[in-house]
């Protein structure tokens, strides 16, 4: 074997985007068929960035919202005195 | 108006000019900094003082990057400030996430215990799925749920987000990694939990 899992997995973030060289690229692929190790951290971190974009971002609570103006403005006035 | 004649507006003392694009980007700083804090209460304390230091600051805002990151940046160092004063664990290191770690030598039976993400995914709704993990996340020590967050919510290259945490990029890299190695640690023992058997 040429490298040691550690290393491949020092790359699998680099490999899922794309951004490694041709040679490592296939050299972590024919690591991937053969170690079943290497093949779930991929798909842990596949699957987990994937469920992670789809959620849906928190809102503002109303409670902020109301306040932050108020606040803010008052800030501006000490700033600049208008 | 776009956004360049609000900035110098707004540099130039006007407020209503400042309040359009805070208007413009609340909502997506507010998103970015509860996940990065993982509690509403944390997120709202840091967004409203980064707001604030928006204001102090807003002579030193120079157009490089939008409006809207440079009010992220400015609220990351908030929550790097905040965190930095709470005690954070570390994470294991990465070799002691792969099968065999901490075994008594027979990797054959660590290997049969490894996580598989096929099953829990057709035993799970996908909606539950979804929550399941983001709790997770939300879980994960501050210093890995931000390169986390950074890298992959935000889409930051491994660079960037190495500047921004003020970290080398093989140490960021390394945290990257172990954020989703956690995960699997974490979610494998929820998995175990509701179904009473270990997940194979
Ligand atoms: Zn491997």
């Amino acid at each position: 074997m040429a490298r040691k899992c550690p290393e491949y997995i020092e790359n699998l973030s680099d490999y899922l985007d794309g951004g490694i060289d041709p040679e490592l690229c296939a050299e972590i692929e024919a690591h991937l068929g053969e170690c079943n190790n290497c093949r779930i951290m991929v798909d842990t971190l596949r699957q987990t960035v994937t469920l992670c974009r789809e959620g849906k971002p928190e809102t503002l609570p109303a409670s902020l919202e109301k306040k932050l103006t108020g606040l803010l403005r008052e800030r501006w006035r000490q700033k600049f005195g208008k | 108006m776009d956004e360049k004649q609000l900035v110098a507006k707004a540099q130039a003392g006007d407020f209503e000019a400042f309040a359009k694009l805070i208007e413009a980007n609340k909502q997506k700083v507010y998103a970015f900094v509860r996940r990065l804090t993982a509690n509403t209460e944390d997120a709202e304390d840091i967004l409203q003082d980064s707001f604030l230091k928006a204001i102090d600051k807003i002579d030193q805002f120079r157009g490089e990057a939008s409006f809207g990151t440079w009010l992220s940046s400015i609220a990351l160092n908030e929550a790097r400030v905040l965190y930095a004063r709470k005690k954070q664990f570390d994470l294991k290191p990465i070799e002691d996430y792969l099968p065999g770690a901490g075994s008594h030598g027979d990797d054959q039976q660590d290997s049969i215990r490894l996580f598989d993400w096929q099953d829990p995914q057709s035993q799970l709704e996908s909606d539950e799925l979804r929550r399941t993990v983001n709790g997770a996340v939300d879980k994960l020590p501050y210093k890995y749920r931000e390169v986390f967050v950074l890298r992959y919510i935000e889409e930051l290259s491994v660079k960037e987000v190495a500047r921004l945490t003020k970290q080398t990029v093989a140490s960021t890299k390394s945290r990257i990694l172990r954020a989703p190695l956690a995960l699997r640690d974490m979610l494998s023992s929820t998995f175990e939990e509701r179904y009473g058997k270990k997940v194979s």
